[in-house]
């Protein structure tokens, strides 16, 4: 018996090896392909690399100079603006239809399997396709005009006038957003057990009165993650515009994303793009850390 | 759910006779109104395809082709500069795929059966490395694969879409093999099974429908990617159709029926995969992001 905890504690060890075994190439990969770079964009953001001194590498430390332009720039608060308003808006609207799908598409029918998959192709199709679709359903000869024409109203010349082309932008991106929160919402309604639904109706709570004080509370935690998990894909966005709008006319449809890029690989100021993109990135930490906490909280249990 | 069997009917008697079936029916023809309605887009890509470029341009617009014409996807897939993006999307697809699976499934095989220590600080790695914005790997990657001759290479744009996907199936797949008991693993190791021995044999094929799932996903973020490839392939010849689509565009003009034609090339992958394998990836896909 003595030397039974030796023996164990080299079982745990060697678990312990073939565990780290199978997962440190996925990490290191990580850490290489990942993590250095976001270092390597901190320290951009707090130089002056630019198209000119790339070649020469004779960059140099700037301090907090590139955040101080940027955040004093009237064209960023637009586009900062631009991404809140994009943000915002997309996730009202995604998530609601979003949610009154998953309530249906989770009751138990002969066809709700089918068509549930089948909407998810708006949502993993190329989103520059989507970009692509937007343009020629938004474009003065396509399907929004043409069926507002039917109803008696002129429509607008969507992507042409700074007034209008963020909402069609808006449009496409809940397109693909509200299949995606439904199928995130639907496995958490899944999850509630439908005995609590027949107990109440016994007791004689309405419809409502089981959406408000039972199916709500028991979601809490899944409409949290999907509302967060649905603002860090939003605030993020580029593809759509990029292909749809150019970020065009006039940057009303410019986001974070599309801004970085360009400063970067348009105008090749490589230091402004980083910066851009640090703003970006904690905007997107700050809610990340509840989206987090929420996970890992749910992993202990 | 085939009540009607048990109670020896037909389905069409279950359907319209049954209170059930009424309401299986009414929520049926529901779901196909939202279907309609939500699909339409795509219908349009899609008819706008088979128009003649003389329906193209007339000045009536139809919701559907009157003279049927192939002709635009014929011009795509007769295109050389065209196949060659194609090819390159397959390759960006497989790539992104071979690097996910290679190092996401053991990664998962390991957080979920073993006890390490430092398991929350990875967990925490991969589910962060999820969340970040592509802009933000964009220029130090482009500055770091310029100094290693990597940009204008296939490797390049797999390379950084995979720090995406890895996380995603480690995420995804971890469930899965927790659900393995760990017995099974066991009796294989008993049975003289090294640890990858037993890994490839016993929990691979255990988890199959998971692996499916991100199989499947991996290849569509490579298929799907814009940023990456246009950005890491400088020259238009290494690029995917999704980083082409605005040579395309300017060479088509406004030839919509040939840019949908292009645009619904680029999106039958991912209708395949879905009528084929919908079953296995609908669940796969939530696994991770929220508590079943």
């Amino acid at each position: 018996m003595g030397n039974t905890p030796k023996k164990m504690k080299s079982v745990s060890q060697k678990q312990t090896r073939e565990g780290y075994a199978f997962i440190l190439p996925a990490f290191i990969y990580l850490l290489v392909v990942v993590g250095y770079p976001i270092v390597y964009n901190f320290v951009l953001s707090f130089k002056d690399l630019n198209v000119q001194n790339f070649k020469l590498g004779t960059s140099k430390f700037v301090g907090f100079q590139n955040y101080a332009e940027i955040l004093t720039d009237p064209k960023f608060q637009l586009i900062f603006r631009n991404t809140i308003i994009f943000t915002v808006v997309c996730l009202v609207f995604q998530f609601s239809v979003g949610f009154l799908l998953a309530i249906f598409f989770s009751k138990k029918f002969t066809l709700a399997g089918p068509v549930r998959g089948l909407l998810l192709i708006g949502y993993m199709m190329p989103m520059s396709v989507t970009g692509l679709l937007g343009q020629n359903i938004f474009s003065n000869t396509g399907l929004v005009n043409d069926l507002l024409s039917k109803i008696g109203i002129a429509g607008p010349e969507w992507l042409v006038n700074t007034h209008t082309a963020l909402i069609a932008v808006i449009i496409m991106n809940c397109w693909v957003g509200i299949p995606f929160n439904m199928l995130l919402l639907i496995s958490g309604l899944t999850g509630i057990s439908p005995e609590i639904y027949e107990s109440s109706a016994l007791d004689g709570a309405t419809k409502f009165q089981q959406f408000r004080y039972m199916t709500l509370p028991l979601m809490k935690s899944s409409i949290a993650a999907t509302l967060m998990l649905g603002f860090i894909y939003t605030f993020r966005a580029f593809d759509l515009m990029y292909i749809m709008t150019s970020g065009g006319p006039l940057n009303s449809t410019d986001v974070l994303g599309t801004y970085s890029y360009e400063l970067s690989f348009t105008q090749f100021q490589f230091s402004k793009g980083s910066t851009v993109a640090i703003i970006l990135f904690i905007c997107l930490f700050i809610v990340g850390l509840f989206y987090l906490r929420l996970l890992m909280k749910e992993d202990e249990e | 759910m085939d009540t009607y069997n048990e109670k020896g009917m037909t389905k069409s008697q279950w359907l319209f006779h049954t209170h059930e079936g009424r309401i299986d029916l009414r929520n049926g023809i529901l779901a196909v109104v939202i279907a309609v309605i939500g699909l339409f887009p795509i219908y349009w890509m899609l008819q706008l395809s088979f128009k003649s470029d003389q329906e193209t341009f007339g000045k009536i617009i139809t919701y559907f082709p009157h003279q049927f014409s192939v002709s635009p996807w014929l011009q795509n897939l007769q295109d050389k500069a065209f196949l060659s993006s194609l090819k390159n999307s397959f390759i960006n697809g497989f790539l992104t795929m071979a690097i996910t699976i290679i190092l996401g499934v053991p990664a998962a095989y390991g957080m979920g059966r073993y006890k390490v220590k430092g398991r929350n600080a990875f967990l925490l790695t991969f589910l962060v490395t999820q969340m970040l914005p592509a802009s933000l790997m964009l220029t130090p990657m482009y500055l770091i694969f310029n100094k290693l001759h990597l940009l204008g290479t296939y490797f390049a744009p797999p390379i950084a879409i995979a720090s995406a996907a890895i996380p995603f199936a480690v995420i995804t797949l971890r469930p899965y093999f927790k659900s393995v008991p760990v017995s099974l693993d066991e009796a294989a190791r008993v049975d003289g099974c090294t640890a990858i021995r037993s890994f490839f044999s016993v929990m691979v094929p255990a988890v199959k429908t998971g692996i499916i799932t991100i199989v499947v996903i991996s290849f569509l973020n490579g298929w799907n990617d814009l940023v990456f490839s246009m950005t890491f392939n400088v020259k238009e010849n290494m690029r995917p159709l999704t980083a082409n689509i605005y040579k395309f565009k300017n060479k088509y003009g406004t030839k919509w029926n040939c840019i949908m034609a292009y645009g619904s090339i680029l999106v039958i992958p991912v209708i395949i995969m879905f009528v084929f394998l919908q079953k296995y990836i609908v669940g796969g896909m939530t696994a991770g992001a929220v508590k079943e």
